[in-house]
């Protein structure tokens, strides 16, 4: 048994590092660092700076203009943004729709979206809730029918991601509704400028616009715009979700969150919430080897089994913990909130800086696990796969 | 990196695991646990043949030399099983603690070890010390006269030697001597685990130089690294246990019928279990850092093993109970291992340190 990275590993993290040190957008970090929310350019000139380099396709294949890492480096990119404190990477374009295009698309629509998926010239969404389906996402009504050389499009998705900055949506929608109800659904990619698509925002406890409602009135999209066969879809989504589990422990992100904690409470001489910050820290370490796990068996040639709905559930409980701790040390200054943008006005409140920051992070993480299969969802996913019950 | 166990540990847990299945079934346990004696010395000596007696030992000292990883399988293979006989007194308290030291008879005394003929056991507790091993009351005068109490000597009764941390002029010393030496008398009660322990006096006991295996801040290290290999031996016991608590309890609830199905079918019960299994796998990741720090002999290996000791008091003992519950009545009855688990995991948490006092040390 061996722990530590290869030399290979070392110099790759050192070169991921040197990046943020050096070509990390100053004014996004300036933002991101200081709590402040980022602007759609923002988010653009983040992504755009990290294609510069050549690293948007991450966990792409060298064929298609990825970087071809191991999982060891994806583990380490993760890790390192995370600790760096920089924003996720929107994953929807280049973990989400992209590998589904290249495995299941046409090669007219590979060259048509993945150089622009890398250049990060088009934000996609994601088009999977409807009001009616969450977790029972197969039961999905929004409906996609026929006509000549167009699907015509009628429905409504919901808690859909920064939708009003997206360029396209990648969307599930029903083409068939005899047989059962996996089988009647497909992969269709939608122009979000189509006429008949309306987006309205809806806001969340922490006061953020970051989700909305989609709505589609007969909205025509061209046939050339299935990914796939029709009535295949589920398959395609089911591939989907395997690639946006990856990373979503979340361990560089929170070890960060953990250390700004422990300088916190440091000054505070508090020996109950230092004993919650100890039992989060050997927690941490517990995931974070058990993300090594898996990492060790994929490299060794094995498949993710469990450990990846193990993470989904642990990695985003720690976060969830970690900004309640915040919470707890701002103390009495915890009822004062300005909202998610804070400091971006003149009246800066009283109290320590984490204070407000702390609860736009404990009411906005509130999402972590309901998303991405919830984690009752995955539950039942261990059950099936691990108990076998 | 590569976090796979070795063809050599894989092939060795096999062998705990055969040896378990085929000489120490739950029935045979009981016999021993209420026999009059405290383990059974045929079981010891098949340990001796198989040669895990003399795992840790250098082979300088006529050991295997093996580390960290392979005491740890042995202890996980352990924990499912509940095996009772003394090796954390023995073999790692007082064996390792020998054969890391420079005491002038330590070869011979580890030979006896490794062929089952020598029982030694670690006197390091006493009354009213929470923990703290390195401070005590015991005593060694000018003279090297040895008086003071120690307490909850594991296997003391059976111990032909006792290993004793003591004071002489305000520097702490560590000494050797036989334990039915004029002046040594015990008091031996058995543990909720069923082992044993004693209580034992020390009375103007008549020592000599060559009764010292050291002292000062050798004597220091030499109890805090053997404490901290035994803490993560028992920890190692408490990660086998748990999976067990995990796997028999999914496997009695697919066989209980209730309403007209096995209980396996309910998903309260499911994402209880599956919180079971997610626990058992997180105490094996903590475990897998904390050996390799200790295998490593790193600065940080204390803090790991404190970390996976804190984490296995709670969780371990959380699966245990959980096991217990979901087994209704059954899971009180003393025909069934699962009430022994939880009485096990009781004992690994109240040993060296327990969960919250291992919390603490991570500041």
């Amino acid at each position: 048994m061996d722990i530590n990275f290869t030399k290979e590993d070392i110099a790759f993290r050192d070169e991921v590092r040197e990046w943020l040190a050096n070509d990390y957008p100053k004014h996004v970090k300036d933002k991101t660092d200081n709590g402040i929310a980022l602007t759609r350019q923002d988010m653009v000139d983040y992504h755009k700076a990290i294609s510069k380099k050549g690293w948007m396709g991450y966990n792409w294949p060298v064929e298609y203009g990825g970087t071809g890492w191991s999982s060891t480096q994806l583990y380490i990119f993760n890790k390192e943004f995370g600790l760096a404190g920089c924003p996720p990477l929107l994953a929807f374009g280049v973990s989400m729709v992209a590998p589904v295009i290249w495995t299941f698309g046409n090669d007219e629509q590979k060259e048509r979206f993945l150089p622009d998926i890398l250049n990060f010239d088009t934000w996609w969404c994601q088009g999977y809730s409807e009001p009616g389906s969450g977790s029972d996402l197969a039961s999905l009504k929004t409906k996609a029918v026929l006509e000549g050389d167009h699907y015509i499009v009628n429905g409504a998705k919901t808690w859909t991601t920064l939708a009003q900055n997206a360029d396209w949506i990648f969307c599930l929608v029903r083409t068939d509704n005899s047989g059962i109800k996996q089988e009647g659904i497909s992969f269709l990619l939608i122009d979000m400028k189509t006429p008949g698509i309306e987006v309205k925002p809806i806001i969340t406890i922490d006061g953020e616009h970051e989700v909305n409602s989609v709505f589609f009135s007969d909205v025509k999209v061209p046939a050339e715009n299935l990914v796939g066969e029709e009535g295949k879809g589920w398959t395609y989504a089911k591939f989907l979700l395997a690639h946006e589990r990856f990373g979503i422990a979340g361990v560089g992100a929170s070890m960060r969150q953990l250390n700004r904690l422990k300088e916190i409470i440091a000054k505070l001489d508090n020996s109950e919430l230092q004993r919650k910050v100890n039992e989060l820290e050997i927690g941490l370490s517990a995931i974070e080897i058990t993300e090594l796990r898996l990492l060790s068996a994929l490299e060794n040639g094995g498949h993710p089994g469990a450990e990846s709905s193990i993470l989904k559930i642990k990695g985003t409980e720690m976060q969830q913990n970690l900004s309640e701790l915040f919470v707890e040390a701002a103390g009495e200054y915890a009822l004062m909130y300005p909202g998610p943008h804070g400091y971006e006005s003149n009246d800066k409140p009283a109290g320590p800086d984490y204070a407000a920051e702390g609860l736009s992070g404990f009411l906005n993480l509130r999402k972590t696990s309901i998303y991405g299969g919830s984690n009752e969802i995955q539950k039942n996913i261990l059950s099936k796969f691990v108990l076998g019950v | 990196m590569n976090l796979d166990y070795n063809e050599e540990q894989v092939m060795l847990r096999e062998q705990i695991q055969k040896f378990c299945e085929s000489e120490y079934d739950f029935y045979k346990r009981e016999d021993i646990v209420k026999s009059k004696d405290d383990f059974d010395v045929n079981v010891w000596q098949l340990f001796a043949d198989q040669g895990w007696l003399s795992m840790p030992f250098s082979e300088e000292s006529g050991g295997l030399g093996f580390g960290a990883i392979e005491l740890s399988i042995l202890f996980e293979e352990f924990g499912k099983a509940l095996v009772i006989e003394p090796y954390l007194s023995t073999v790692v308290l007082s064996g390792t603690m020998l054969d890391r030291s420079n005491f002038a008879d330590k070869n011979e005394l580890i030979s006896k070890i490794c062929a089952g003929d020598m029982h030694i056991s670690f006197a390091y507790a006493e009354v009213n010390k929470t923990y703290d091993y390195s401070s005590v009351n015991t005593t060694l005068d000018s003279s090297n006269v040895l008086n003071g109490t120690k307490t909850l000597v594991l296997n003391g009764s059976n111990a032909h030697k006792l290993i004793v941390s003591c004071t002489k002029d305000g520097e702490l010393v560590l000494v050797i001597l036989d334990s039915d030496m004029d002046g040594v008398s015990m008091n031996s009660f058995s543990t909720v685990d069923g082992q044993s322990c004693s209580e034992i006096s020390f009375e103007n006991v008549k020592l000599t130089d060559d009764h010292v295996i050291a002292s000062g801040d050798e004597a220091n290290n030499l109890i805090k690294d053997s404490i901290n290999l035994a803490t993560l031996c028992v920890s190692a016991e408490a990660v086998g246990l748990m999976e067990s608590c995990y796997f028999k309890t999914l496997e009695y609830t697919k066989g209980r019928e209730q309403f007209g199905q096995p209980i396996s079918n309910f998903q309260v019960l499911q994402h209880r279990m599956v919180d079971m299994f997610i626990e058992s796998e997180l105490a094996k990741s903590l475990l897998i850092k904390a050996m390799l720090e200790v295998n490593n002999k790193s600065d940080e290996m204390y803090k790991h093993v404190s970390a996976l000791k804190s984490y296995i008091g709670k969780s371990g003992k959380t699966s245990a109970k959980e096991a217990v519950q979901l087994h209704g009545g059954m899971g009180v009855s003393e025909e069934l291992m699962i009430g022994h688990y939880l009485k096990k995991m009781i004992s690994i948490d109240a040993l060296f340190g327990n969960s919250d006092f291992h919390l603490r040390q991570i500041t």
